[in-house]
């Protein structure tokens, strides 16, 4: 499933890229006119920038696009050993995923609930921790900063084993509730780290105007912290749902029948009698259309949050 | 409206020795407009943040009226702070942070109204209400930080430098509207400047402070002319009051070629410190240029004059002198704009009877004429 890792990136669109962003508008000397070196190597640059940006559109998009037409063509034309660009487009791939025994409608829904789920609990109480983690003036703040982020730095196949372990004592083994606490595990040290981020951006003379016009601690942040980090919120929810949307470690050691998501659903097509490959890109075009869609849908706030900053209209 | 008593109120910081506030002793009259002032880190904005209840009160204790608030929340004590930024809520418009407090109160929608339009119109915001503050300039937002605390109608005002992020021509404008609205509104204000300007212009009375400890407590005029020590003479005014240390030789100073004669009761008090030194000062306006031969007059030598148009300042060094702490000192003085000594030129400057200050060079304190 290579292709659904990656939607974090496509999202942002390509007018957002730095470099091209923050450039002032180059003016060409009149044709004729000696160059001086500064303009001719700025025009330079900008050749360099656009090709990257070429170069950078071609590799993420060429997969996707490929994996799109591809769901869209009957057997034959998708292992056709040349590729086609032209063919008559078939649904066949689609009806086939949701009929027959192994419906694919009940991934979608564990998938949505298991990602939606455990991104919102990631973002609720990420945010409480990070503005808790923000403000507090306690001694080792950013030591306990650091301690928190670093546990999202191991590598999943180090903690499955013991999670594993964990949550077959709970009970939690093939569970929705098991899978959000797995994602939450990993999304929660990230949530708080990049939420006091945010908050640490707020200036506290905010909140503590509030506490003077009559706020409680909550009311404060709740009326005017809050409100003012939605981009944060925005991003950190996108950020901890593609991750756990995506995820396919956790899903193959954790769910069972009961709980498999999307990307448990796409490896079973691969079976050891063949590759069901038009079947495989339709579920690939599932999993990755709603998490680029979100994110052009909050493309933004996103934009504005992952550059942090500029949220309190100074 | 009401009275403000601080009471060996105290603040220490956790990890550091010194307080940040040292038992201040401070009583604010019902409807005064108090500016607390002094050099940055005196303390003088933590002062105002326990007030606020934003800073915790580690000794002595604060009231409010009659009541105690030295550990209730901020939001009990029926106050409201205008912040050095503003701390306008960007997300909101200016009728909605004017009305903020009156709505967490849960206030009849009316009546916030009511209000937010009424001080709307005594500050000239009422054409900007429906804008977010990003769209104002400084000045304005500096106004409806005002009008989110006067729509309050609140005990007290605090104010924590509002003026500071103005240009200097706003500043002096707005300087004089807040007071007049501190006057007509008659709430007790505690205002925190670092500008002594500032302090003289717009307080009933100003405390002055240094290194957490309350130095005096007058009205403005009575902070210039009888300032209680070094500290407080040389920090307020401007230009500042000259001063600088004399030998005293029997019952006079020794001002180089020249000599000033010094009080009994001065003199009574050297001799109880056992000093043999005092510091002598005289504002710029304190002194007369003289002609040669003027008894009690000594020499400048005039580095730079600053001329303003309706004053005139000498900045000199002292000539002639000997003594090695006065040397490279600078002396201001005040003469007449229409024929202001030239660079370079030496004139003869003699304090006018009255206008010495003597300190002590012990203890920095005035010591009695």
């Amino acid at each position: 499933m290579s292709t659904s890792m990656t939607p974090p990136a496509s999202p942002m669109p390509p007018e957002t890229l730095p470099g091209e962003a923050t450039r002032p508008p180059v003016t060409a000397a009149p044709r004729g006119e000696a160059q001086s070196p500064l303009e001719d190597s700025s025009r330079r640059t900008r050749w360099l920038v656009t090709l990257l940006i070429v170069v950078a559109l071609l590799w993420t998009l060429v997969p996707l696009v490929w994996m799109l037409m591809s769901s869209f063509k009957n057997a034959e034309a998708v292992t056709a050993a040349t590729p086609q660009f032209f063919f008559s487009p078939t649904l066949d791939n689609y009806r086939n995923l949701f009929s027959g025994a192994n419906n694919l409608g009940p991934y979608i829904v564990h998938s949505v609930l298991a990602a939606g789920i455990s991104a919102l609990l990631a973002v609720g109480l990420g945010a409480l921790a990070g503005y808790g983690l923000a403000r507090t003036h306690m001694r080792g703040k950013k030591h306990l900063a650091f301690w928190i982020i670093s546990t999202r730095m191991a590598p999943i196949a180090a903690v499955v084993v013991p999670l594993f372990l964990i949550f077959r004592g709970l009970g939690l083994i093939d569970s929705i509730p098991g899978l959000i606490l797995a994602y939450l595990t990993f999304n929660l040290p990230f949530a708080i780290w990049l939420m006091s981020a945010f908050f640490a951006e707020v200036p506290s003379s905010l909140e503590e105007s509030a506490l003077v016009a009559g706020c409680s601690r909550w009311q404060a942040f709740w009326m005017v912290i809050l409100p003012l980090t939605k981009s944060g919120l925005v991003t950190t929810f996108i950020l901890c749902l593609v991750f756990a949307w995506n995820d396919y470690a956790f899903a193959v050691v954790f769910s069972g029948p009961s709980s498999q998501t999307l990307p448990i659903a796409a490896s079973q097509l691969v079976t050891q009698t063949g590759i069901d490959w038009g079947q495989l890109t339709a579920i690939g075009t599932i999993v990755v259309v709603p998490m680029m869609l979100a994110g052009l849908a909050v493309r933004r706030w996103l934009v504005t949050g992952l550059t942090l900053g500029a949220i309190t209209g100074e | 409206m009401s009275r403000v008593l601080y009471d060996e109120a105290t603040r220490v910081y956790p990890g550091t020795e010194r307080p940040a506030v040292d038992a201040l002793d401070l009583d604010i009259h019902d409807g005064e407009f108090l500016v607390l002032v002094g050099p940055s880190g005196c303390g003088k904005s933590t002062s105002l943040r326990m007030l606020a209840g934003l800073e915790r009160v580690d000794g002595g204790r604060i009231a409010i009226g009659d009541r105690d608030v030295t550990h209730l929340a901020p939001r009990d004590r029926d106050i409201a702070m205008v912040f050095q930024n503003y701390a306008l809520y960007p997300h909101m418009s200016v009728a909605d942070n004017m009305g903020f407090a009156l709505r967490v109160m849960k206030a009849p929608k009316e009546e916030i109204d009511r209000r937010v339009k009424e001080a709307a119109g005594l500050l000239d915001l009422t054409e900007f209400l429906d804008r977010k503050p990003k769209a104002l300039s400084g000045g304005q937002r500096q106004r409806v930080a005002m009008g989110r605390a006067i729509v309050r109608e609140p005990k007290v005002f605090l104010m924590d430098e509002p003026l500071s992020n103005l240009d200097a021509k706003l500043r002096v404008q707005t300087r004089t509207q807040i007071a007049a609205l501190q006057r007509r509104l008659g709430v007790t204000t505690v205002y925190v400047t670092h500008d002594q300007v500032e302090a003289m212009t717009m307080g009933d009375r100003v405390a002055v402070l240094k290194d957490g400890v309350l130095q005096q407590v007058d009205t403005p005029l009575r902070l210039y002319q009888h300032p209680a020590n070094v500290f407080v003479a040389g920090f307020i005014g401007s230009p500042s009051m000259n001063l600088a240390e004399y030998p005293v030789e029997g019952d006079e100073a020794v001002l180089d070629d020249t000599r000033v004669r010094l009080s009994r009761e001065t003199i009574q008090a050297l001799k109880e410190e056992g000093g043999d030194r005092v510091i002598l000062g005289f504002r710029p306006e304190g002194v007369e240029v003289v002609g040669e031969g003027t008894p009690g007059s000594f020499p400048v030598t005039v580095t730079v004059v600053e001329e303003l148009g309706s004053d005139a300042f000498l900045y000199g060094q002292y000539a002639d002198t000997t003594d090695p702490v006065r040397l490279g000192q600078t002396v201001i003085a005040r003469v007449d704009p229409n024929m202001p000594p030239a660079k370079g030129e030496r004139v003869r400057l003699r304090i006018l009877p009255g206008k010495e200050r003597l300190f002590s060079v012990v203890s920095g304190r005035r010591l009695p004429a």
